[in-house]
């Protein structure tokens, strides 16, 4: 091989997602807008699993909200035809992600499962992936958050407590993710199956609109709705290569 | 060619020149005092209670992420740029103008620089991991991310602090030799050491020219590339009305622009204060007032074009971004930097006006204050109105930003300040290059002529 | 410098060796005892460091009955998520149960006993011991049992389910007294009395939304609080994108746009009240067209006749050919379901719309089929149905108490100071009931107004069950076990009534020693009534798999049958709603609705909940009134003018939201906020606009008429910030929500590229 095509093999390599050939797993959600009422359960559910913090009422004022998961509202027309449509934003764990990119300390990366992930203790919060992000879904901590005793009772100890000054983000849930994969390895499995992961708002969806799974088994639940004739992916236009599918809300 | 400097001689050169670093005045005491208590108190203080509080402090949101410490950051880059970038280019050019200035010109590079790398400090939300940004071999054997323009960028304001650190220096060299010689004491063992042991050889000036010219060479591309790559921590985003291609461009005319206003509000100031009536004339001010207009021009049609490429696209992200800028709620911003930077220059078309001292300081400054605007802009009206509606916002600087902004003019005074005492503020050498041959008997032995 | 020698160097050093060690000891001995990396020697059941221990139980946060299942890990609770064997939630679970944590570690939580000090109301309360409170409550109810004046005793309960709810029966009834009153604010009085006049049944029926494929609801916010939000969403999804090809068609008709109006289909705003002439009108055109082949046709048509869609069309609102298309589709598109409720079934006709809209299913024949309207059985296990207290009833009771013929009031976690208006003057008549004893864990407006709070366990701290109404087809009950030890000094209120009894010497009557064994008793009589393979397994074994699963139902369940009574027929018809002021003095129509966050107001002490984003508006932290954009236009306002919202009986001052979905003579305000106690979150936060209802009851059932209250708004010239999470709510023809038809094939979002530039947002 010669030195130009290695060098040219490496570098398509380094341009690839996390430098990997194959995710081992391909974790996708698809979101059925047509199912979603717009509840924010997945809201609640999310800062229950992930020790969200509670910013204030001053903070929010300021735009400071931490939501790793927000339903947007988009209202059409006048009445009386206004119509309202709800869409839950998260993380769309990209597989060309802009925010991949830009960290110049890689605090944020792509891991061998096709996760967007964010390494708190490297981020140094020059919060340049949340303006690289489209999706604005990478929240910042501007202070050290607190919980008023005896709430932080609740604090689920398999999340880190996020301090002052990092990035923080969906991450489909990872320690569930860890969690299944742990239990699949002592019953022997080579595999965590479909359905034995489910992230907070998946698993609370009241109309059962969100859906999670590995997309690399093509018969499971997540690859049979990523296939429907509905689907499609938000700012689909910027090639950010989602993994957040959404089925088209039917209009009839 | 230097008309008012022909009645000088080589010793009063030397003299004002070694009075302006040996003797100190109250005045120059009080400023340097109220210079350094602004600083401590309007930079240092708040951010280290930011620095306590986290960047809460300041009044970045979701999702206006960042704000005026980019824009500042931005600014004092831009600052930086004439500085040496101008010394090289007229120093290639063999602009015989440019010596009286240069500099404190080029000073005004490294304390911009200085100042600018400090912002990067204040803006991140864990400075004290600021050194993960650097590449160096560490236990945990991480590299940073080669792949991101943040990186280039540090990569790049490295070289060029560097770069500029040396050109300064090398060109001061015979200058420290010239105040060795005339210094006692602490001062003179420090200029000892600081001109490296100067004799003014024919071979050390033909070695000092070569190497300055190379530097000059070098230090061009350098400059230009600086500030595309700052550019590039907005243009490689896909941040509606950042992701141009004109955006480096546009950042170095606007790099230069505010640079070259930046030194002619610099220029004033030495002439004023520090008695360089004699160095410093309205011959500076005609010709630096040339280069601004025709920079005014550029900036402007490069705004034009910049408006016109967001219209035509025809997008909605694009077509919002450009309203939004225009009309919304920083609009009376925009037609103030439009007032300021497009209209305003024009003024300069008349000679009357670019060869008069005082308003040609005001212009500098309102110059600078409508680039600093357009700095701002950029960050205030396109973060907070990206792809999803429902996710706009609105960011709106808090106190500890502007008393932060406030404090870094300070700083930079300080440092300024603290320069023209050991730094000979106008390059004697040179100067002397442009005189006339003095009459045999003159004292100057730390500056033959390189005829 | 003195001189040191060598012996008292070593002195030295020895004494200051020894302080250090004592310091070092007195510092361990005054560590906080969750500086220990392991706290337990001793670990308790259950607890194995690093591994989660789930249990299962009943979610208490609204009436719906969910089953949880709540994860702790050392001891501690850490989430709650839905139990996927309860048939009503199936997993899911909305934000308020989701936030049930906040209620177990809320910093604001009574943490045991507490008397009034001074004057009531003036919040100086001193800490007292559980027995010198229940010695307070138990030696007065004694003293009343024994002087057969039990009646002037009162117990006033949020609504209760289960083996609790037959405890304070039983209670109640040793006491002698006949003063239970169970209330809830949003509790459908009207629902319940129109099926008792139409299907002869005391129960609601079970709405089948999953497999309905029309769904005609007026006014009820079936996903939002409409009797089981979450097993509607269910049915909702189900309905919508489930199993079948068809795609569930849903109708929504309410003067302000709810979330289940912004799910529908369409959404069509009829004049307020009128809901049930529109229900009558589509009735009239089912039975004219002759959809409609029953053999009481004739009749229906006479009972008809004044309903028809064009006069119809003139009293609500609703155009003609949209009355007759949506008749006809009800009929063609089976099954079909209609249901009624929300500010629909709280005007002064509340009753009648119900029955024009149980007319409706029962005209297309959706009575008893799947995915329509299906009949409960009479349950067969524990009676859950309880007597709620209407509005009127707690006029009685407030009467009552003001002519001095209530001694001593006990109040568990209801809380009618919040929930009633200001001119059912309840406050007041609590001055004139000589003890208020409060259970509530919490220091709510009624609590603040007690002289003794023995405050209970929340639901994740004690024993309970609970039997869901409606259910679902078939009996469903649910034990509610302790998922944490106590936080505090609280007893389970179960146990406090037991306490109670035996302090009265009704113990024989209540023999239980505590809850648990309250429960576990009657649960023994639902195993007992079991088949042979139930009770072949033997009870303990029963019992642990009910835990386990944390919820048990019969299969079998029998019909229910139905036939019309003819009687029912010649009574059909809808008055014209009555409002409370004139239109001229108050020109808008108020239309309060329980906040999707907080329901009744029960959730405004949970920063979660406070900082849920509004579904609709997405406002964090406050109150607001809704008004269509041209009615703000006429009254030149913008979004976050303050204006006083007036009605006859009291105003409040809120921020304006401009809301393109209600009709330009309504304004819309939450329910919720506004509380002046309810721990540091909730008080003095936003307003209440219960508290300027006026009234108006609805005749029949004696429920407040809520949405029958006309305001005027006074504009005050000042602003207050909006605090909301929103942007901008249109997509600027971004395409971000995309639409298909019900093929899937894309439509092309009819977004507008207007700039709107002139918004300011935060």
């Amino acid at each position: 091989m010669s030195l130009f095509s290695r060098f040219m093999d490496g570098w398509r390599k380094y341009r690839k997602p996390g430098y990997y050939d194959e995710f081992d797993y391909h974790w996708t959600m698809a979101i059925d807008l047509d199912k979603c009422t717009g509840c924010q359960a997945c809201m609640t559910a999310c800062q229950a699993e992930n020790n969200i913090p509670i910013v204030g009422e001053e903070e929010l004022a300021r735009g400071r909200e931490i939501q790793w998961i927000r339903v947007e509202r988009y209202w059409e027309g006048e009445y009386p035809n206004a119509k309202l449509s709800f869409i839950p934003i998260m993380c769309q764990h990209c597989d060309s992600a802009p925010c991949e990119t830009v960290c110049p300390v890689s605090a944020t990366y792509h891991n061998q499962d096709g996760l967007n992930t964010q390494i708190y203790n490297r981020c140094i919060g020059t919060r340049s992936c949340a303006v690289y992000c489209p999706y604005e879904v990478r929240y910042f901590n501007y202070y050290d958050h607190h919980w008023d005793s005896p709430l932080e009772q609740q604090l689920n100890p398999d999340v880190t407590v996020r301090g002052k000054g990092v990035m923080e983000k969906c991450t489909f849930c990872i320690q569930r993710i860890r969690e299944a994969k742990d239990h699949a390895k002592d019953d022997g499995r080579r595999r965590v199956q479909d359905g034995e992961v489910q992230p907070a708002c998946v698993q609370t969806c009241p109309s059962k609109a969100l859906v999670f799974g590995d997309r690399k088994d093509s018969e499971n639940e997540v690859s049979v709705a990523i296939n429907d004739p509905r689907k499609y992916r938000v700012l689909d236009e910027l090639n950010t290569d989602s993994s957040v599918f959404y089925l088209k809300k039917v209009d009839a | 060619m230097v008309a008012e400097t022909n009645n000088l001689g080589y010793t009063d050169i030397h003299e004002d020149v070694v009075r302006s670093i040996v003797k100190t005045g109250p005045k120059y005491y009080i400023a340097l005092a109220t210079a350094g208590g602004t600083t401590l108190l309007c930079f240092f203080f708040p951010w280290f209670y930011q620095l306590y509080y986290g960047i809460g402090a300041a009044g970045m949101n979701h999702p206006g992420v960042w704000g005026t410490y980019l824009a500042s950051f931005i600014f004092w880059i831009g600052l930086s740029h004439s500085g040496t970038l101008l010394s090289c280019v007229l120093h290639l050019t063999n602009s015989s103008w440019r010596k009286a200035m240069y500099r404190s010109a080029e000073a005004m590079t490294l304390f911009s620089l200085v100042v600018a790398a400090t912002y990067v400090m204040v803006h991140v939300g864990r400075p004290w991991f600021i050194h993960w940004a650097l590449p160096y071999p560490n236990q945990m054997e991480l590299w940073p991310n080669f792949r991101s323009p943040l990186m280039f960028d540090v990569m790049a304001i490295t070289t060029y602090i560097t770069g500029s650190t040396i050109f300064i220096y090398m060109g001061s060299i015979p200058d420290f030799a010239a105040v060795r010689d005339r210094t006692s004491g602490w001062r003179n063992t420090m200029y000892t050491l600081l001109s490296l042991g100067w004799r003014g050889t024919d071979k050390e000036w033909h070695r000092l020219h070569w190497a300055y010219t190379f530097l000059a060479v070098l230090i061009i591309p350098l400059a230009v590339s600086v500030h595309s790559i700052v550019s590039w921590d907005f243009a490689m985003s896909i941040v509606p009305a950042l992701h141009q291609t004109i955006f480096a461009p546009y950042f170095v005319v606007g790099a230069i622009y505010s640079g070259t206003a930046g030194i002619v509000t610099v220029m004033f100031v030495l002439r004023k204060y520090m008695g360089f009536e004699r160095y410093i004339t309205k011959l500076h001010f005609d010709n630096l007032g040339k280069l601004l207009l025709v920079l005014s021009l550029l900036w402007t049609y490069i705004n034009a074009v910049e408006l016109f490429t967001s219209w035509y696209s025809g997008t909605s992200e694009e077509y919002e971004a450009v309203g939004f800028k225009l009309f919304g709620f920083y609009a009376p911003l925009y037609w103030e930097m439009i007032l300021f930077c497009a209209v305003a220059p024009l003024l300069m078309f008349s000679t009357r006006f670019r060869t008069s001292f005082m308003p040609m300081l005001i212009l500098s400054i309102v110059i600078n204050i409508g680039m600093y605007t357009e700095r701002f802009l950029i960050i205030a009206t396109s973060l907070p109105r990206q792809y999803l509606p429902d996710a706009w916002g609105v960011y709106v600087p808090s106190a500890v930003e502007v008393s932060i902004m406030v404090g870094s003019f300070a700083l930079f005074t300080t440092l300024f300040l603290v320069f023209v005492k050991i730094f000979p503020s106008v390059s004697m050498y040179e100067v002397k290059e442009t005189m006339a041959t003095p009459k045999l008997g003159s004292v100057a032995p730390a500056s033959g002529s390189p005829a | 410098m003195p001189n040191i020698d060598r012996r008292d160097f070593l002195k030295l050093v020895g004494a200051g060796g020894v302080s250090v060690g004592a310091g070092f000891m007195l510092r361990e001995a005054n560590k906080d005892a969750t500086e220990y990396l392991i706290p337990h020697v001793v670990a308790p059941e259950d607890f194995s460091s690093g591994l989660a221990t789930w249990y299962n139980s009943v979610c208490s946060m609204c009436p719906a009955g969910c089953g949880i299942s709540v994860r702790t890990r050392e001891g501690l609770a850490k989430k709650i998520e839905g139990n996927p064997a309860h048939p009503v939630n199936q997993g899911g679970l909305c934000s308020l149960g989701q936030a049930g944590l906040q209620v177990l570690y809320n910093p604001d939580r009574l943490t045991g006993p507490l008397k009034q000090t001074s004057a009531r109301g003036s919040g100086s309360f001193e800490q007292i011991t559980w027995d010198e409170g229940l010695d307070q409550l138990g030696s007065r109810l004694d003293l009343l049992r024994a002087a057969r004046r039990g009646n002037r005793v009162a117990m006033l309960t949020q609504g209760v389910r289960g083996h609790l709810a037959q405890l304070f029966d039983n209670f109640m009834r040793q006491l002698g007294s006949q003063r239970l009153l169970h209330y809830d604010f949003n509790h459908p009085h009207t629902l319940y009395a129109a099926n008792q006049r139409f299907f002869g049944q005391d129960r609601l029926p079970y709405y089948d939304l999953h497999n309905t494929r029309m769904l005609l609801s007026f006014g009820a916010d079936y996903l939002t609080n409409w009797i089981s939000p979450v097993h509607h969403s269910l049915g909702f999804g189900e309905s919508r994108q489930g199993s079948s090809n068809e795609r569930g068609r849903f109708i929504q008709i309410e003067p302000r746009m709810s979330a289940s109006g912004a799910a529908a289909d369409e959404w069509l705003a009829a004049k307020p009240g009128t809901e049930g002439i529109l229900a009558l009108a589509l009735a009239n055109h089912i039975v004219s067209e002759g959809n409609y082949a029953g053999a009481d046709r004739a009749d229906w048509a006479v009972a008809l006749t004044d309903y028809t869609p064009a006069k119809a069309a003139e009293q609500t609102g609703i155009p003609q050919s949209t009355i007759t298309r949506l008749a006809d589709s009800f009929i063609d598109i089976q099954p079909s379901l209609a249901i009624g409720g929300g500010a629909a079934a709280n005007h002064s006709n509340g009753v009648d719309t119900l029955m024009a809209v149980n007319v409706l299913n029962y005209l297309a024949g959706n009575i008893g089929q799947e995915g329509g309207l299906l009949l409960n059985p009479e349950p067969t296990s524990v009676v859950s149905q309880q007597q709620q207290a209407s509005y009127s009833t707690l006029l009685e009771f407030a009467e009552a108490a003001r002519q001095g013929e209530i001694d001593v009031l006990i109040l568990n976690g209801s809380n009618p100071v919040f929930t009633l208006p200001q001119a059912s003057e309840f406050r007041e008549a609590l001055a004139s009931i000589p003890l208020v004893v409060s259970l509530s864990s919490f220091l709510d407006e009624t609590t603040a107004m007690a002289d003794l709070i023995l405050p209970s366990h929340t639901y994740l701290e004690s024993w309970g069950d609970d039997f869901p109404e409606p259910g679902m087809g078939f009996p469903v009950g649910a034990v509610s076990q302790p998922v944490v030890s106590p936080l505090y000094n609280t007893r389970a209120t179960g146990d406090i009534i037991l306490a109670l009894a035996r302090q009265m010497n009704v113990g024989t009557a209540l023999p239980w020693e505590n809850m648990e064994e309250c429960i576990k008793d009657g649960w023994r009589q639902i195993y007992e009534r079991g088949d042979a393979q139930t009770l072949a397994q033997g009870f303990d074994s029963f019992w642990t798999s009910v835990l386990r699963a944390g919820v048990w139902g019969e299969t079998a369940a029998g019909d229910s049958e139905f036939t019309l009574d003819r009687s029912v027929i010649s009574n059909i018809g809808v008055q014209a709603p009555e409002f409370s002021g004139s239109e001229e003095d108050f020109p808008f129509i108020l239309h309060p609705y329980l906040s999707p966050n907080f329901y009744d107001g029960r959730g405004a002490n949970l920063p979660w909940m406070q900082e849920r984003p509004d579904p609709m508006t997405s406002v964090v932290y406050g109150s607001w009134v809704e008004m269509n954009p041209s009615t703000a236009k006429e009254l030149d306002l913008i979004e976050g003018d303050l204006v006083d919202i007036q009605s006859l009986h009291g105003t409040v001052r809120a921020p304006v939201y401009l809301y393109p979905a209600i009709m330009p003579n309504v304004v819309a305000m939450p329910i919720g906020q506004g509380h002046q106690e309810f721990g540091r979150y909730a008080k003095d936060r936003g307003v209440n606009p219960i508290e300027i209802l006026s009234p108006e009851i609805e005749p029949i059932t004696g429920q407040l008429a809520s949405s029958a209250t006309r305001v005027n708004i006074v504009p005050t010239g000042r602003r207050s910030k909006l605090v909301k999470t929103s942007g901008t709510s249109r997509d600027l023809g971004r395409e971000i929500v995309q639409f298909a038809d019900v093929n899937g094939v894309e439509l092309s979002s009819a977004g507008s590229n207007s700039i709107p530039i002139t918004e300011v947002t935060a």
